[in-house]
C-alpha cells in the first residue's frame, strides 16, 4: 500500500507530463476499442440487414455488375430485366419454401433533395412479399386491395421524411400517374424502410414493363440444399444467382482487407503510446537519480525501487486505459457518424458495438502494456548503485 | 465475386439516398434571395420553433387566427421555421419565409417574399406535386398574390373555404381538378403571413 502511495505521489509531481502520457495511452485505447467495436457492430448490422432481406438466394437478370453506378449515372435507368417466365419456371422447384418476384423501377424527381433532384425507387411486389418477410407489420393501413391496384405502401422512414399518411395520394410526374397510399410499414431497421412498394402488376403496367422482373427472392425449405439449388439455376440462360451467404462472405472479406489497415493504425498508435510511457518514466527515473540513491542508502531494496517504478508505469496505463474506454464510449456516435459519411454503404443499426467483454479485454490489455513497458525503466532504477546515484545526482 | 457484391449493394445503396428531409428553408438561399431581391447585398437567417416562441398556448392562438387546427404531421410544435431578413447595406428591405402545407399529392412548399410592411412582393412554390403543376406555378396564378397582406387574408375563412370581400376573393383558381391544392395554397399563405408576423413582432402581440 505504501509503495502504491509513493508511486502515485511521484506521478503527481509532474502533473502535465503525467497527464499528457495518460492522454496518449487513452487515445490509443480509444482507437483500439472503437475499431474493435466497429468490427463487431458492422458484422452484426450487415448480417442483420442481409438476414432481414428474407431470402437466401436472389436471382437477377444477367448484366452489368456495376449496376449501382450505372443506375446513378443514368439517373435511375440502366436496370436489367428478366422475363416473368423465369419466375414461373423456378417457382415449380419443390425445394423452394417461399419465392417472391420483384420489379424495381426508378423515377427522377427534380424537386427532391432541396431542389437538387433525387431518384425515387418503386418496388413492385406480390402478396408473397409478406410471406418472405413476416416481421413486416403495418404502422397504419393495410396491404393492397388487389393485385393491380393503383396503390402504394410506404416504408416507415420514407413516410416520415415525405410526411405521408395512409389515405394520401402520390403523383408520379413523368408517368402522370396518381397512386393512393394504403399503408405505412412499421420500422424494420432495414433498407425496406425507405422504399415505395406497389403491386407487381401495377408496376409492370405503369412503368411499361409487361412481364418483366428485376429480381426473385427465394427461401429454401432446407438451407443444406442451397449448393445444389444454385447449381441447377446456373444452367438457366440470362440470369445470375446471388447467394446471400456469398454476398455476406464477400463483404466481410472486403471489410477484412480494410481492417488490416485500420488495425495496423491501432497497433502503431499503441506502440507510440508504449514508447511514450517508457520515455516518460525513464526521464523521471533519470531526474530522480539522486533520490533513488538516497532511498537505497537508507534501506530501500532493489525490489522496492523496482516495484515503485513498475507501479508508476502501470498506473499510467491503467488510468489511460480507463479514460480511453470512456472516450470510446462517449465517442461512439461521432465515430458512427464519420463511418456513415465515409463508407459507400453502411448497414442500418448500430455500427459500433462496445461490449463489456471488449471493455474488459482492452482494460486488461492496457494493464499488461503497462507491466511490460515498466520493466526496463524499473530495472534501470533498481540497478543504480546508491553512492554513484547520489554523486551523479549532485 | 465483385459482380455479386455490386449487384446486391445497389439494392442497399440507392434506397438510402432516395429520401431527404423536408424543411422550410430555401433550397439555395444565395441564389433565391438574389432572385427575389436583386438589389439586396446580404441576408440574415433566423431559425425558430413554436415550442421556443410560446408552445401550445401560442399554437392555439395561431390556430384561432388561421381559422383551422394545425396538422399533426406537417405543423408540429417542433417544426423548425426559417425566415430571412433581407439587407441592403445594413438596412433591412424585406423578408422571405417559407412553410410546408399539406397538398393533395403531398407537401406544398410555399415561399413568400414581403416588404418591411409584410406585403407580399413575390410568391412561389418551392415544391409542389400535382398533375396541374404548370398552372399553379404560372406567373398568371402566383402574380395574383402580389400586394396582398395578412389583413387581406384574415377575410378568408380557411375552414369553411369562404371568402368575404377584399382582394383575396378575386384570386382565380386556374386549375381544373385541383381545388384542394388551391385551398391549401390559400391556407398555406395565410399561415405563412401569420407566422412571419409572430416571428418578427413576437408572441402575445
Amino acid at each position: 500500500m505504501k509503495i502504491l502511495t509513493v508511486a502515485f505521489k511521484n506521478l503527481q509531481r509532474k502533473k502535465i507530463r503525467t497527464f499528457l502520457t495518460i492522454g496518449g495511452v487513452a487515445i490509443a485505447v480509444a482507437v483500439l476499442v472503437s475499431l474493435m467495436g466497429f468490427d463487431t457492430g458492422y458484422q452484426k448490422s450487415l448480417t442483420n440487414d442481409i438476414d432481414k432481406m428474407g431470402y437466401q438466394v436472389l436471382v437477377t437478370a444477367k448484366g452489368c455488375p456495376y449496376e449501382a453506378a450505372t443506375l446513378m449515372l443514368k439517373g435511375g435507368g440502366g436496370l436489367r430485366y428478366m422475363e416473368q417466365s423465369v419466375f414461373d419456371k423456378i417457382a415449380k422447384d419443390p425445394r423452394i419454401e417461399r419465392i417472391s418476384p420483384q420489379l424495381a423501377a426508378t423515377e427522377f424527381d427534380k424537386d427532391r433533395q432541396n431542389g437538387q433532384g433525387g431518384i425515387i425507387l418503386y418496388m413492385g411486389v406480390s402478396n408473397s412479399y409478406l410471406e418472405l418477410k413476416p416481421w413486416s407489420k403495418f404502422k397504419s393501413g393495410q396491404w393492397f386491395s388487389s393485385d393491380d391496384a393503383d396503390e402504394v405502401i410506404i416504408g416507415y422512414e420514407a413516410a416520415e421524411l415525405e410526411q405521408r399518411v395512409a389515405g394520401d395520394q402520390i403523383f408520379i410526374p413523368n408517368l402522370n400517374k396518381v397512386l393512393k397510399v394504403v399503408g405505412i410499414f412499421e420500422r424494420t431497421g432495414t433498407q425496406d424502410d425507405g422504399i415505395m412498394f406497389i403491386p407487381l402488376a401495377t408496376a409492370q403496367r405503369i412503368f411499361d414493363l409487361p412481364g418483366k422482373l428485376t429480381g426473385i427472392g427465394i427461401k429454401l425449405k432446407d438451407i443444406g440444399s442451397l449448393g445444389d439449388f444454385e447449381e441447377s439455376l446456373y444452367n438457366e440462360p440470362g440470369i445470375q444467382v446471388i447467394s446471400m451467404a456469398q454476398v455476406k462472405g464477400t463483404i466481410f472479406n472486403l471489410v477484412s482487407s480494410s481492417k488490416v489497415m485500420t488495425n495496423s493504425v491501432a497497433i502503431i498508435a499503441i506502440l507510440i503510446a508504449v514508447i511514450g510511457v517508457v520515455n516518460t518514466i525513464l526521464m523521471s527515473v533519470f531526474e530522480r537519480t539522486k533520490e533513488i540513491g538516497v532511498m537505497k542508502a537508507i534501506g530501500a531494496s532493489r525490489l522496492d525501487i523496482f516495484h515503485i517504478i513498475w507501479l508508476e508505469t502501470t498506473l499510467i496505463c491503467v488510468l489511460g486505459g480507463f479514460f480511453g474506454e470512456i472516450i470510446a464510449i462517449l465517442g461512439t456516435s461521432l465515430v458512427e457518424h464519420i463511418i456513415r459519411q465515409t463508407l459507400p454503404y453502411a448497414p442500418a443499426g448500430k455500427l459500433v458495438i462496445i461490449t463489456p467483454v471488449l471493455l474488459l479485454g482492452s482494460f486488461l490489455g492496457a494493464v499488461i502494456m503497462g507491466l511490460i513497458a515498466g520493466i526496463y525503466p524499473a530495472f534501470r532504477a533498481s540497478s543504480m548503485r546508491p553512492v554513484e546515484a547520489i554523486r551523479s545526482g549532485d | 465475386m465483385l459482380k455479386l457484391l455490386f449487384s446486391v449493394l445497389f439494392l442497399f445503396s440507392i434506397y438510402t439516398n432516395s429520401f431527404a428531409a423536408i424543411g422550410c428553408s430555401l433550397d439555395d438561399p444565395d441564389r433565391d434571395v438574389k432572385r427575389l431581391f436583386p438589389e439586396s447585398s446580404g441576408y440574415l437567417t433566423k431559425f425558430i420553433t413554436l415550442k421556443e416562441l410560446g408552445g401550445q398556448a401560442l399554437q392555439s392562438e395561431i390556430e384561432e387566427k388561421l381559422g383551422d387546427k394545425f396538422d399533426a404531421v406537417y405543423e408540429d410544435l417542433d417544426v423548425s421555421y426559417v425566415y430571412y431578413t433581407i439587407l441592403k447595406g445594413k438596412d433591412p428591405i424585406g423578408y422571405i419565409h417559407g412553410v410546408n402545407q399539406k397538398g393533395k399529392f403531398g407537401v406544398l412548399q410555399i415561399v413568400i417574399a414581403t416588404d418591411l410592411k409584410e406585403k407580399i412582393i413575390s410568391f412561389y412554390y418551392q415544391r409542389i406535386s400535382s398533375p396541374e403543376v404548370s398552372k399553379f406555378r404560372a406567373n398568371e396564378f402566383t402574380g395574383q398574390f402580389k400586394g396582398l397582406t395578412l389583413a387581406d387574408f384574415y377575410r378568408y375563412n380557411v375552414l369553411e373555404n369562404k371568402l368575404s370581400d377584399g382582394p383575396v376573393v378575386k384570386i382565380i383558381d386556374y386549375s381544373v381538378n385541383s381545388p384542394e391544392d388551391f385551398r391549401a395554397t390559400l391556407r398555406g399563405i395565410k399561415k405563412d403571413l401569420i407566422l412571419l408576423d409572430y416571428f418578427l413582432h413576437g408572441a402575445g402581440k
